[in-house]
């Protein structure tokens, strides 16, 4: 059977059917998505097979298929059944898993949150990309530098109830009204998580609002869609595109200068970081209230507050994107 | 014809009380920037839709269209990206709907089973394969010469919109004027009745399949015609879509009733309200709640406009 | 379709064999998969689905449909959530009220299939519609309820004497209450009437329109509960839950031999047919299998039943 998702094949499965842990090879780490399919989180995975092989460590890859915290909850339940040596999880909501997560700590399995947390007695650290404001901040500056301080703009987003894109719009909602009172968020519209969606959307809101001077898309597949949309529309440079996504889907918009910016962290740094950070965990070379981390090919990274922090967002332009391989 | 505009006319009604309100409130919504890719736009969808509505005539219903749709396009999109011309890659990705609609069609009606519980199942077979296979990876950067069909892009966009209207015309014709779109009726409204006559219901049922997966697969190579990338989680809820846009426009769930001219107004009513909330400026919130409304307000009417008829 | 030869064996034989098949591989596949926790486990995480599952097979048995439940389960979750936090209402009332909600959805449907004689797929793919809508509309969809008292967590979370999730009594009782409901009592006789020939039922004196009613009614109450038991188990209320549930419940019910035209199936086979799913499931995480398999297979499960199922001579009356 192949396993095309990541998960190494099962060799030797029936060794524990017991529910111990097979101590054969490595340590098993189970890395969980928001949702599977998604390629962002396939680009954490990357990270995260590379610090796997590097560590000697059997990598698990499973999550929801649509991002569901219940089922991310059942998911953390059944490999504490499973028996996995640590757990890595992207939150879709931080209440939902935590009653999962605190039961898998319960059991002595070590627990990492990393993308977004969980509360923070449920887990032994949060691998930190960038806060809710550092993404909100991130995005609303550049909208303002774009458009120069005055101007409209209107938000895609995912869907109304993904938790982590209501994070971010509350935050790009402050830094809005504290810090650039000239801008103006015009409309808000879900796309569904789809690029033909994200079309549509785009295409109405250039047409409704012929004054808008710049779409912000908040998820990943958003980008390319709102970058067509502008493209199509022939308001390419008139109306700026900046948006939340990966910079290969959005290699082709940047340089035909239709998307300015692209904001991201380094996804797979994100999930490789997740991976070393269990891993070292388990080893008992990290514990609480350390203020440094080995984060292996990274180099030193600082840890404060039970937090490891990765980093600022960085900005995909036609200028470096080049230079990235997700 | 006249039963066709009878059919049609709720929606038509509902539709046309959408289009006072925008002329008089947001007239954009009828600029050419705005119509001719919103129209390019639900080309695709109505192309779908005129298949689903012959099946629903003959009594059945297919849910894996969405997953059918996106298996096609990306299809189409690598094998487009491997340099085949877009004259053999859309006959390709229209034969692979064809054939996905075939494997329904030969478990419907074939096996006697019954077709919203196979295509249930296809639709999870297709839509996890394509997630395994792709994880969510576009296919990127097609050949310039793919987008638009190589017309340009105002030219294009009437294709995609003419094209759709050519199959739904052709659709409705069928069903009226030729000897199948009889049977396609009569193994829908009675078929033990139409098996004493002569119908070979069960291979109208099969053809019935077989048509949707075929104008599914052109619906994804008209969709695929509108970008430089595919989505491969595209086609996601296309068959509450379709299959809600048929219900409006008077096709009856329990076959034999039905045709093209009110399921098209009912593909344009529905794809409408999404971009007509932004226009108004309603909040997206609200969407679903209008989208539940409208199908509820449309049984309403449905049962109103026929009270003698048993439903049993 | 009569073919000579070997009697297909019953679609409950079927799927209890199938279920050991599971089971034998999974034991050997699965870390930890014959284990007594995980057995618990699987209780307290399947008890939301199978409860939609258990409730749909009446509607489905009198010839109906209710595709609308995930909705109504989101719904009843929210106005579980905002009844507590915005309205204050202690938990037990709020509970109270996402059930009573379920009911009032429920109703909803009833009245439309049952007096208004709509088509109930039609009305429910709209109602699947309008409750998620309501639901969204309701918190913008935004708005998410979580803090909930530990004593109403301790529903979802906690467990009885011997680690028994609370789950596990809560879903036999619904299992035997349904069974009592369909195979002992003149109700399951009626709806099993009216589906295989509402008009027949409506001459020989059986109150078509109460009993499908009361069917609706009946999967509306268990939507309701099963928002209680999730709300309770994950803490929070949030309008995107239950997403998708509807077609699960669909799959058990058909995968247990219910006829979709009505008529025929059993509450055992809804149930087997629902735990071959969740097993199926359980089973392949244990294996280290990814979830789309576990998707694929349940299509591929899904469709070989039916067609060994054909073979008894199709599922159309």
């Amino acid at each position: 059977m192949s396993c095309a998702a990541g998960c190494k094949p099962a060799d030797a499965p029936a060794a524990s059917a017991d529910g111990t842990r097979d101590k054969a090879g490595g340590p098993t780490i189970a890395l969980m998505p928001k949702s599977k399919g998604n390629g962002y989180f396939v680009a954490a995975k990357r990270g995260a097979e590379d610090a796997a092989s590097e560590l000697g460590v059997k990598l698990l890859f499973d999550g929801p298929t649509e991002p569901d915290p219940a089922r991310q909850n059942e998911i953390v339940e059944t490999w504490i059944t499973r028996g996995v040596d640590a757990i890595a999880v992207a939150c879709e909501n931080r209440e939902a898993v935590s009653s999962s997560l605190r039961k898998a700590r319960a059991r002595g399995i070590k627990v990492v949150t990393y993308d977004a947390d969980a509360l923070p007695d449920a887990r032994d650290f949060f691998v930190n990309q960038a806060t809710p404001e550092g993404i909100g901040n991130a995005l609303v500056d550049e909208a303002a530098r774009l458009l120069g301080g005055r101007g409209r703009y209107a938000v895609i987003t995912g869907s109304l109830t993904a938790g982590n894109m209501i994070e971010w719009q509350k935050a790009i909602e402050r830094r809005n009204a504290d810090r650039h009172p000239g801008l103006q968020r015009i409309a808000l519209r879900p796309c569904d998580d789809l690029k033909d969606r994200a079309f549509a959307e785009t295409t109405a809101i250039l047409n409704a609002h012929p004054d808008v001077g710049l779409i912000m898309a908040i998820c990943s597949p958003a980008v390319p869609g709102a970058a067509e949309a502008v493209k199509q529309a022939g308001k390419a440079g008139k109306v700026r595109v900046i948006g939340l996504g990966l910079p290969g889907e959005n290699r082709r918009y940047l340089h035909e200068g239709v998307t300015d910016t692209v904001i991201l962290w380094k996804v797979k740094d994100l999930g490789y970081l997740a991976v070393q950070a269990a891993h070292a965990c388990l080893e008992g070379r990290l514990r609480a209230g350390a203020t440094r981390h080995d984060g292996g090919r990274l180099g030193e990274v600082r840890v404060a507050d039970g937090q490891i922090l990765l980093g600022e967002p960085f900005l995909f332009t036609r200028a470096n994107v080049d230079q990235f391989d997700f | 014809m006249s039963t066709d505009l009878r059919r049609a006319r709720p929606v038509a009604l509902v539709l046309g009380v959408l289009a006072v309100i925008l002329a008089v409130t947001a007239p954009g919504f009828f600029s050419r920037a705005q119509l001719a890719p919103f129209l390019a736009g639900t080309a695709p969808v109505l192309v779908v839709a005129c298949g689903m509505a012959v099946l629903m005539v003959t009594r059945e219903v297919d849910v894996s269209v969405g997953s059918q749709f996106a298996l096609c396009s990306v299809l189409l999109g690598l094998l487009l990206g491997e340099g085949c011309p877009p004259a053999l890659g859309i006959p390709a990705a229209v034969a692979a709907g064809a054939l996905l609609g075939a494997v329904n069609g030969a478990l419907a009606a074939g096996l006697r089973l019954p077709g919203l519980v196979v295509t249930l199942g296809t639709l999870a077979i297709g839509r996890e394969a394509l997630r395994w296979a792709r994880e969510g990876r576009f296919v990127q950067d097609l050949p310039p010469s793919v987008q638009w069909l190589g017309l340009g892009q105002s030219l294009g966009q009437w294709a995609l919109a003419l094209a759709a209207l050519a199959v739904a015309t052709a659709v409705s014709l069928g069903l009226q004027g030729l000897m199948a779109g009889r049977w396609v009726h009569a193994a829908g409204s009675d078929p033990a009745a139409a098996a004493t006559v002569g119908v070979p219901v069960r291979r109208v049922t099969f053809g019935a399949f077989t048509l949707l997966g075929a104008l599914t697969g052109l619906a994804a190579a008209l969709n695929v015609a509108r970008f430089t990338d595919v989505d491969p989680k595209t086609g996601a809820g296309l068959e509450m879509q379709v299959i809600a846009a048929a219900l409006i426009g008077g096709v009856s769930i329990e076959g034999g009733r039905g045709g093209i001219l009110g399921v098209s107004l009912g593909v344009l009513l529905l794809a409408a309200l999404s971009p007509a909330l932004v226009f108004l400026g309603i909040p997206p919130e609200w969407e679903r709640v209008l989208q539940g409304a409208i199908v509820l307000a449309s049984v309403a009417g449905g049962t109103r406009r026929a009270p003698g008829r048993p439903t049993p | 379709m009569r073919r000579p030869g070997i009697p297909a064996p019953s679609r409950e034989t079927l799927l209890a064999a199938l279920l050991i098949v599971e089971g034998a591989v999974f034991s050997v596949t699965g870390h930890g998969f014959a284990s007594l926790d995980n057995v618990l486990g699987l209780a307290r995480l399947a008890c939301e689905g199978g409860l939609l599952a258990l409730a749909l097979a009446p509607v489905v048995l009198a010839g109906g449909i209710d595709l609308s439940l995930g909705s109504l389960l989101g719904l009843s979750s929210v106005v579980l959530g905002l009844l507590w936090r915005d309205a204050g209402w202690p938990w037990p009332w709020a509970a109270a009220g996402a059930v009573a909600c379920g009911a009032l959805g429920g109703l909803v449907n009833a009245v439309a299939v049952a007096r208004l004689r709509a088509n109930p797929l039609i009305v429910t793919l709209g109602t699947l519609s309008l409750f998620r809508g309501l639901a969204e509309a309701l918190t913008r969809g935004v708005d998410t309820v979580t803090g909930f008292p530990a004593a109403f967590l301790s529903l979802g979370q906690g467990a009885l004497a011997g680690g028994v999730p609370v789950q596990a009594p809560l879903l036999a009782a619904a299992l035997a209450g349904s069974w009592l409901l369909v195979h002992r009592h003149r109700c399951g006789r009626e709806w099993r009437a009216i589906g295989f020939s509402a008009e027949g039922a409506l001459h020989a004196g059986v109150p078509v329109g109460r009993r499908r009613l009361q069917a609706h009614l009946l999967a509306g109450v268990a939507a309701g509960v099963a928002a209680v038991v999730q709300v309770s188990r994950v803490g929070q209320a949030k309008a995107d839950a239950g997403t998708g549930m509807e077609l699960l419940a669909v799959t058990a019910v058909v995968l247990g031999g219910t006829h979709l035209s009505g008529g025929q199936g059993s509450i055992a086979g809804t149930f087997l047919g629902f735990a071959v799913l969740a097993v199926l499931r359980n089973g392949l995480q244990l294996s280290d299998q990814p979830a789309e398999l576990a998707g694929i297979l349940t299509g591929v499960v899904l469709l070989g039943v039916l067609v060994l199922g054909a073979r008894r001579g199709g599922q159309r009356g």
